[in-house]
């Protein structure tokens, strides 16, 4: 059972199309995994559709309404636009991505953007990342840590969601399992670690890790490797 | 679409002429779907063009912006009328989330790059993968059918017949119309109840 979602406003902005590309594939990865979020956004999409659509009076049947609606012959000539278009071809979704002979299966969204996962990188250790292009805005990574890696201790300047994809990973406060949500900003320090399994996670951050402790310190000039895409 | 014009003058049947008017909307629907219809999509049209207007000329505060939303949320609904399902919400909510795709690309058009990011990919409402019933109201695959042949027990009659048949004997919504002699729309309907139901039988069990 997931136990940590996004919060309402964020499932709001999501329904709406308000928030950017990056946290909206994050987001939308989740509500794949999540059946309770999946009946919460189809509650927030009735309402949107309720505020937006239904209570909009009708007007074009309406003859002389030529300034506040769509005309008759306007009418007609997008119709007959319409009938002669070509459908757009579907995006495509590929489900399946490799890793270190681990195989994972990609939930919906993600998989509809796996032509926009990049080649595999190892960072230190037995951590890996992978960029997500979903834009010149967003840091979007795929990030794999093996059983026993720990991410070194660090803060964020920005903010930072992870989804765990598949697996199980730990910080100080809590452990987490498939689906599960995090919404972190910069005033928490944590140290992600997975233990006997691995894990494969969707992270995408606004600006770079900071790390803070000992001897980890010494990689901050290299934090931008972390969401460089 | 008359009941429209009707539920503002008589708020006491507004549900009920809802309702009416999301079955009808689904009729026309089913229509473009199978039959490719011309005159099902142009009354459609007649009644959303309006709407997504509105909601363009709000969000854009541009005329001609407006009108390209209309358009091309009513041309996806043209070419992709089959992938509606009626189990999963009303025919005006699938249209709503089709025009906030549209909307979301209108707004990054100005800054497109080359390889941006579309909203078909962040939200694959259009996918053609969609159709299979078992991915749609997502009843946790966790959850095994043992567990949820418990919950039959608390639905009415006929609702869990047509359940029963479509996800037990795999038959499809029109065979189950055609076995029990009820209308197409009393199967959609019976079915999205019995599912929400069955939802929050599982959500509130957890």
């Amino acid at each position: 059972m997931i136990k940590s979602h996004p919060s309402e406003a964020i499932l709001y902005q999501y329904a709406a199309g308000d928030l950017g590309a990056s946290m909206t594939l994050v987001v939308g990865t989740h509500i794949d995994m999540c059946p309770v979020c999946q009946q919460t956004v189809g509650e927030i999409e009735e309402d949107l559709c309720r505020q937006h659509l239904d209570t909009v009076v009708e007007t074009l049947t309406v003859p002389s309404s030529d300034h506040e609606g769509i005309s008759k012959a306007h009418c007609d000539k997008m119709l007959e636009e319409i009938f002669s278009s070509e459908a757009k071809p579907p995006v495509k979704a590929e489900e399946l991505i490799c890793l270190e002979g681990r195989r994972f299966i990609l939930p919906r969204t993600l998989a509809h953007n796996r032509s926009r996962i990049g080649d595999w990188t190892n960072m230190v250790g037995k951590l890996w990342r992978a960029p997500v292009n979903v834009g010149p805005k967003g840091h979007t990574n795929l990030i794999y840590m093996a059983p026993g890696t720990q991410v070194p201790e660090h803060t964020h300047k920005g903010q930072e969601a992870t989804l765990v994809v598949d697996g199980v990973f730990n910080d100080e406060k809590d452990i987490y399992y498939n689906g599960d949500f995090i919404l972190l900003d910069g005033e928490r320090t944590h140290t992600p670690q997975t233990t006997d399994h691995d894990c494969l996670t969707l992270a995408t951050l606004d600006a770079p890790l900071h790390f803070t402790s000992g001897i980890s310190r010494l990689l901050n000039p290299f934090s931008s490797l972390f969401f460089r895409t | 679409m008359q009941v429209m014009s009707e539920r503002t003058s008589q708020r006491g049947v507004m549900k009920a002429s809802q309702q009416d008017t999301a079955d009808k909307a689904a009729e026309l629907l089913a229509k473009v779907a199978e039959s490719r219809s011309r005159a099902a999509f142009s009354e459609l049209f007649s009644h959303f063009a309006p709407k997504l207007q509105a909601y363009g000329t709000r969000q854009f505060g541009n005329e001609q912006t407006a009108m390209d939303l209309v358009q091309e949320t009513m041309t996806n609904v043209w070419h992709k009328a089959h992938l509606f399902k009626p189990d999963r919400g009303s025919p005006s909510t699938w249209i709503f989330t089709i025009a906030r795709n549209i909307r979301f690309d209108l707004l990054r058009k100005n800054k497109k790059r080359k390889d941006d990011i579309s909203a078909d990919e962040l939200w694959p409402i259009l996918a053609e993968k969609n159709d299979s019933l078992d991915d749609g109201y997502a009843l946790d695959n966790d959850v095994l059918m043992q567990e949820i042949a418990h919950y039959y027990g608390q639905l009415p009659n006929a609702q869990r017949v047509v359940v029963e048949k479509i996800y037990i004997e795999g038959k499809s919504q029109q065979e189950v119309s055609d076995s029990l002699g009820i209308p197409l729309g009393t199967v959609k309907s019976r079915t999205r109840l019995a599912l929400k139901k069955l939802k929050e039988l599982i959500v509130e069990h957890d």
